[in-house]
């Protein structure tokens, strides 16, 4: 949990930057011993100097972004397991950690398999389930808002979230759709409309079914809590992050698809930009109050539908940049650091990124050229990247290590953290080790 | 009236372009001119593709607009109008992936360029190819993927490709991950970076 100063009105964007951080890098941690600790504490201040952007001793490299799944796959772990058995991850997670002393913290994403189960949720396929068991999460697109519906999201757009979307991706939610609508719960006998729902048989198994899977998750989110606070203690501090992505890849990857968004732009401009700008205080509210609650000091977006190709630069500036950039800048004044995950390339949007203050970004890239990204953002932004998924996957040791030797020297002086540009799945450890070990002197 | 139409098109009014075919077929124009003039368009927004000037939203609309055009225009074709093809290529995304955006650019690409492209779909498995180019006599095969997962398929799929025999068959390869090294695991016989590469390749196999 971030607790804000006192004097937080009075501060700048960058000493609130520094609050959280601070609390970030202090956090209690429950060493296993005096070793872990001295360990940790040398690779968080590494890891603070690269973020505050301070000379520093060495790049460091971050196996989280690429290597998640195949750490514990080396060790027999299938994509079900990774769904549904998070204790049977910890062994193999910890042997990684100790055998490849990497910088950072890596661990697979925490898929709640049986909570999906029981709502039924629809967006995903996923290993055990509709996917055979070697494999681990996959969304499936659907339109769960259909383009007349644009209107009804932005006049509301947690009302249509709770009682349209949801129920449409969770069939086991549908009876929210029997709520009324919170804001007009004013006179005593309003309570009568706003409480029936509760006395009816669908809603009641909905909720009994709910608290069923609450307890599910609450095990998970205990098991997989304890590993991550044993992977701490061992010695290895995590980035800090709260994912989070654009107000238009909200839209289009979750409600409209892809194609559907990308012709939106053309059918229904006004809609799509006013739900777009709808989005805006809900996504500042929701990671701000993230932040507060986890004290990660980073919001992690993953970046789909602005990359080079999908749509005009012009396009990119009035449908994807402009809400995308509201909500960046009322992070930063929040002190919240905006990591972004950029995937495809973006070649063409250097220079919308180089308009956001000094500091306030995390670049990560995939298929941008680390050139141009030397040019344009080094000097303003920390930079991650982009050591390929192909190469971790068919390429041999030698050329892993030549390309992350040529990134090591391209980011000479700037504020680098050595990453592959996607995940993958097999690679070898040989090939791993010589990533981890590039930054090493 | 067939300049409007390609205007149309071209400029992404999709509304007027569907108004337009409907009013050049009332009027009593030909439906095969009507479908050159699209031919016409889509080979105006291929080259703005080609040249960094047209994006993906763009195509997917134009693909759309086609679809909505053509519904309107095949009922009032009496005889296909064969028009020369310059080769036939079994396109598809192979087993286990479902990205198929870049995978229907290529066959835009590929069919205003004048191929003829059989369009397999999503996740394909290695026999439907080999099924497909045995059925066809096509020369030519692009395999589409975006997952390191599907680095396997493809390289199963060029496998069975060369078991049943069709070793005089070209492969190409490409999507988001697949690079020369890709190439080189799977065994095709080569690799495009976009949809223009597609089509040099298989012009340079013609
Ligand atoms: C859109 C998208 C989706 C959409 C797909 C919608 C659709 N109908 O296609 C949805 C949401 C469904 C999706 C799902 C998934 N996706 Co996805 N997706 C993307 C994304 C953002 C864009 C891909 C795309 O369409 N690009 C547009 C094309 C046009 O770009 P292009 O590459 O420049 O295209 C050219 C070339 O590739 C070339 N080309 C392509 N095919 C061919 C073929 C031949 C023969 C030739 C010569 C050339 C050629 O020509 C094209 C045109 O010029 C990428 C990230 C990225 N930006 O690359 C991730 C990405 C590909 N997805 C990824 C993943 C992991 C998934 C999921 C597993 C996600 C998940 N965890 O749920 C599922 C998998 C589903 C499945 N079984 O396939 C990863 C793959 C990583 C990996 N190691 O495998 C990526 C890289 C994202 C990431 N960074 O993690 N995805």
């Amino acid at each position: 949990m971030f607790i804000r100063p006192d004097n937080w009105n009075q501060m700048s964007p960058l000493e609130r930057r520094k609050a959280r951080l601070d609390a970030w890098q202090n956090a209690p941690v429950p060493f296993i011993n005096p070793q872990a600790e001295a360990n940790y504490k040398e690779r968080i201040e590494r890891l603070r100097k690269i973020y505050d952007m301070e000379p520093h001793d060495r790049p460091i490299a971050d196996p989280f972004m690429g290597a998640n799944e195949y750490i514990v796959r080396r060790k027999g772990i299938n994509g079900k397991d990774m769904v549904y058995n998070h204790e049977k991850l910890r062994e193999p997670l910890l042997e990684f950690h100790n055998e490849f002393q990497p910088d950072t913290s890596a661990m697979p994403l925490p898929y709640p398999g049986k909570v999906m189960d029981m709502l039924d949720y629809k967006s995903y396929i996923w290993g055990g389930q509709k996917l055979p068991d070697n494999l681990t999460i996959q969304a499936v697109e659907g339109e769960y808002m259909t383009g007349d519906e644009y209107k009804e999201f932005a006049a509301d757009p947690t009302n249509f979230w709770m009682k349209k979307y949801l129920p449409r991706v969770m069939p086991t939610l549908a009876p929210l759709a029997m709520l009324t609508e919170f804001p007009r719960v004013s006179e005593n006998v309003d309570i009568i409309d706003l409480m029936v729902p509760f006395g009816l048989p669908p809603f009641q198994a909905m909720l009994k079914t709910l608290m069923e899977a609450g307890d599910e998750l609450m095990k998970m989110l205990a098991i997989v809590g304890q590993t991550g606070a044993m992977i701490a203690g061992a010695g290895f501090p995590g980035m800090g992050f709260n994912i989070v992505k654009t107000p238009f890849d909200y839209l289009g990857d979750t409600v409209r698809g892809t194609k559907g968004i990308l012709t939106d732009m053309y059918r229904r401009p006004n809609d799509l930009l006013a739900a777009c700008e709808a989005y805006v205080p809900v996504l500042i509210n929701a990671v701000i109050s993230a932040s507060d609650r986890n004290g990660a000091p980073c919001a992690l977006y993953v970046l789909h539908k602005g990359a080079d190709g999908f749509m005009s630069q012009a396009q990119f500036e009035k449908f994807y940049w402009s809400t995308w950039k509201q909500v960046m800048l009322a992070l930063y004044e929040e002190g919240i650091t905006s990591y972004l995950f950029i995937e495809g390339s973006y070649n063409n949007r250097l220079e919308n990124l180089a308009q956001m203050p000094e500091k306030s970004l995390v670049c990560h890239f995939d298929k941008t050229d680390m050139r141009r990204v030397k040019e344009v953002l080094s000097d303003k932004f920390i930079i991650a990247g982009n050591v390929p998924a192909s190469l971790m996957t068919a390429g041999t040791v030698d050329e892993v290590r030549a390309y992350c030797a040529d990134l090591v020297e391209l980011f000479e002086g700037s504020s680098y953290i050595m990453t592959h540009g996607c995940y993958f799945e097999n690679t070898t450890d040989e090939k791993l080790r010589a990533f981890i070990d590039s930054v090493k002197k | 009236m067939s300049k409007e139409l390609i205007d149309a098109i071209v400029d992404m009014r999709e509304e007027d372009a569907v108004k337009i075919t409907a009013q050049l077929l009332d009027g009593g124009t030909d439906p095969l001119v009507v479908l050159d003039a699209c031919r016409e368009a889509m080979g105006v927004i291929g080259m703005r593709f080609e040249t960094g000037e047209s994006f993906i939203s763009e195509l997917i609309l134009a693909g759309e607009i086609l679809s909505q055009i053509s519904a309107i225009v095949k009922p009032r074709i009496q005889k296909g109008g064969a028009e020369k093809k310059i080769g036939k290529v079994i396109l598809g995304t192979v087993q286990g992936d479902i990205h198929d955006i870049a995978k229907d650019i290529v066959g835009f690409m590929l069919d205003v360029n004048g191929f003829e492209v059989t369009n397999l779909g999503v996740d394909v498995p290695p026999a439907k190819f080999v099924e497909a180019v045995k059925s066809s006599g096509a020369k030519i095969v692009g395999l589409s993927g975006f997952l390191t997962l599907a680095f396997d398929p493809m390289k199963d799929t060029v496998a069975a490709i060369k078991a049943a025999g069709l070793n005089e068959v070209k492969i190409m390869i490409g999507g988001g991950q697949i690079d020369e090294n890709i190439r080189q695991y799977t065994g095709a016989d080569a690799y495009g970076k976009d949809a223009m590469a597609a089509v040099a390749l298989a012009k340079s196999w013609s």
